[in-house]
């Protein structure tokens, strides 16, 4: 369960069918806007990742 | 301007469905009461488990239910949006006890799993609003 991977997707399955439901009525187009929002996120996710790999990590933030 | 008028543009309210305070005080008590009660039945109960489910995995992960903290201002907002949840928020707070783990693996995601439960049903609150003023289907 604490995979961040798998909580990313999980979040972004939760906010893509919460805004297709909430933004569009017909099924063809909640379908649509679900997977732009979902694969957008997931991939813009990714991307960021992918983009950020190269720099150093840094210490751990400390425990406030 | 009157709505007999006869050089008067005709006013996008359609009609109203239910009374709106009755419908935005049950969309923000409960996720999804408000498109329930609007008649929106199928969609009430989507909206209900995705704010609910959305809410338990941020539990889970014993992320924030944050309160507003002395000093510093961003957590009234933060505050706020958690307790846009409605009835939840409180039950969690107030009769569950409920406490987020800082030292948790999963204290970030899960604060973020718990405000966006709250945000996403003060959205639910101004589409139930949106509705009862007949500008939405």
């Amino acid at each position: 369960m604490l995979s961040h991977f798998l909580l990313m997707v999980l979040y972004a399955l939760l906010v893509s069918l919460f805004f297709s439901l909430l933004w569009r009525r017909g099924r063809r187009e909640q379908i649509k806007l679900f997977l732009q929002i979902f694969l957008g996120m997931v991939g813009g996710g990714l991307l960021v990742a992918w983009l950020m790999y190269p720099f150093p990590s840094g210490p751990p933030a400390p425990i406030p | 301007m009157t709505e007999s008028g006869s050089t008067s543009v005709p006013s996008p309210v359609v009609r109203s469905q239910g009374n709106a305070a009755v419908a935005v005080l049950s969309a923000w008590l409960v996720p999804g009461l408000g498109h329930i009660y609007l008649k929106r039945r199928l969609r009430g109960l989507a909206f209900f488990v995705l704010v609910i489910v959305s809410m338990l995995v941020g539990c889970s992960l014993e992320g924030n239910l944050y309160r507003v903290v002395p000093g510093q201002p961003l957590t009234i907002l933060a505050t706020l949006g958690s307790m846009g949840m409605g009835f939840p928020y409180f039950l969690l707070r107030y009769a569950l006890h409920y406490q987020g783990n800082i030292m948790g693996a999963g204290y970030e995601y899960g604060t973020a799993f718990l405000l966006t439960a709250g945000l996403m049903n003060l959205l639910l609150v101004l589409d139930a609003w949106d509705i009862v003023r007949g500008k939405k289907e």
